[in-house]
């Protein structure tokens, strides 16, 4: 797999975003941001009311990521480009998310939103109207997300990446330092987990750094390549970001993106926790 | 708009980077950095704050709000604010932040 197959820039949004079966998608957590002004031709998708459980903590099951699929216009066979704020997180969460339900073809936005406003590239209000389709999904497929009881059994076992700021991973800080720190669950890691912050695979642009940069950064945070690889954070985008760069632009085969993050992890009863910068 | 979502619908809700920083009402046990990015005067609207630690690795980042401000809930210690905007703007400003108090930074760019 080359960056190609998984990566499109922005001249190449400007020359394809007309294209038949190409659709564009912005993800946000906060969709005030599309409302705002996003790409043209852009359809938007709510990271929480879009794609979450509204009651249980989970997904939305298969049937209901078809309904939303379906409604936004988006076919089986369309070559999906997500983009978002954040550094992508939210984008690379639903690309995730898309290749968890199968869909083929998708690609990242190198950048996201924030490159794309750092050039002064056009950004406007009209939605657009896409014909509703009908989308069919397969099962999840788990091979790329993790459970609880895997982070544990992957203790010491596996490559664990908490991908969190270095004070979140020591316990120091519980959420990133763009919201307010009060939480319930306790502060750490996990035990053997290397602290490798999301942000060290990205340019302060958005964009990702070279596949031999981020190869001397997993390489000298001590991943062992030929091991199989769990991700994490605290509630699972940014890890997605750095699902993204070890199974997509590395080619890394098992890696999971581990999406309860530390606040299931530091919410469960009896599990090993460490504190400090050690791993 | 995400500059009035409520605190805690920001934590319990997810992760992301409300524009302008989460709201607050005072900084209770928060270490909190926040201010302003002006040009020529006005509020710059469109640009991102990022916080950087003492060692100069990046910790967090938020869009500016439509007023140019930004909000960072940090730790005790000094940090860097660095701001980026169209047109190559790069802007750096040396801050310390404690526990229990509201550190404002007005940046010109």
């Amino acid at each position: 797999m080359s960056r190609s197959d998984v990566l499109v820039d922005a001249d190449w949004v400007d020359a394809h975003r007309g294209d038949p079966g190409v659709v564009l998608v912005e993800v946000d957590e906060d969709t005030s941001a599309y409302d705002k002004g996003h790409i043209r031709g852009a359809v938007k998708l709510d990271w929480k009311a879009d794609l979450q459980d509204p009651v249980r903590r989970d997904f939305v099951d298969r049937a209901g990521f078809e309904a939303l699929l379906s409604q936004r216009g988006i076919s089986n066979d369309d070559t999906v480009i997500l983009y978002g704020g954040n550094n992508n997180w939210f984008a690379a969460y639903a690309y995730w998310y898309f290749k968890l339900y199968g869909h083929q073809n998708v690609k990242l936005l190198d950048g996201g939103r924030k490159k794309w406003e750092l050039d002064s590239r056009e950004l406007v209000t009209d939605v657009p109207r896409r014909p509703a389709t009908s989308y069919a999904a397969r099962e999840q497929d788990t091979s790329i997300r993790a459970f609880r009881d895997e982070v544990v059994a992957a203790i010491g076992a596996r490559n664990l990446i908490d991908v969190r700021s270095p004070d979140e991973f020591a316990g120091r800080l519980l959420a990133p330092a763009h919201l307010p720190q009060e939480q319930a669950q306790r502060g750490g890691h996990v035990p053997t987990a290397r602290n490798v912050p999301w942000s060290k695979a990205a340019e302060e642009d958005g964009t990702f750094k070279s596949d031999d940069a981020l190869r001397a950064l997993y390489g000298e945070a001590g991943l062992d390549f030929a091991r199989d690889t769990i991700a994490y954070c605290r509630i699972g985008e940014r890890s997605a970001h750095t699902w993204f760069v070890l199974h997509e632009l590395l080619g890394q085969p098992n890696v999971k993106n581990y999406d309860g993050s530390w606040t299931e992890y530091g919410s469960l009863v009896g599990v090993p926790i460490k504190l400090g910068d050690e791993s | 708009m995400a500059g009035s979502q409520p605190a805690e619908q920001a934590v319990s809700g997810g992760c992301g980077a409300p524009a302008g920083g989460a709201p607050v009402q005072d900084a209770g046990n928060q270490a909190i950095v926040q201010g302003k990015v002006t040009k020529d005067g006005s509020p710059v609207q469109v640009g991102y704050a990022r916080l950087l630690n003492s060692g100069g690795d990046f910790v967090a980042e938020v869009p500016l709000g439509e007023d140019g401000g930004f909000r960072f809930f940090a730790a005790p210690g000094d940090w860097t604010l660095r701001v980026l905007a169209p047109g190559g703007i790069r802007a750096d400003r040396g801050v310390s932040a404690a526990t229990g108090e509201i550190r404002e930074l007005e940046v010109a760019v």
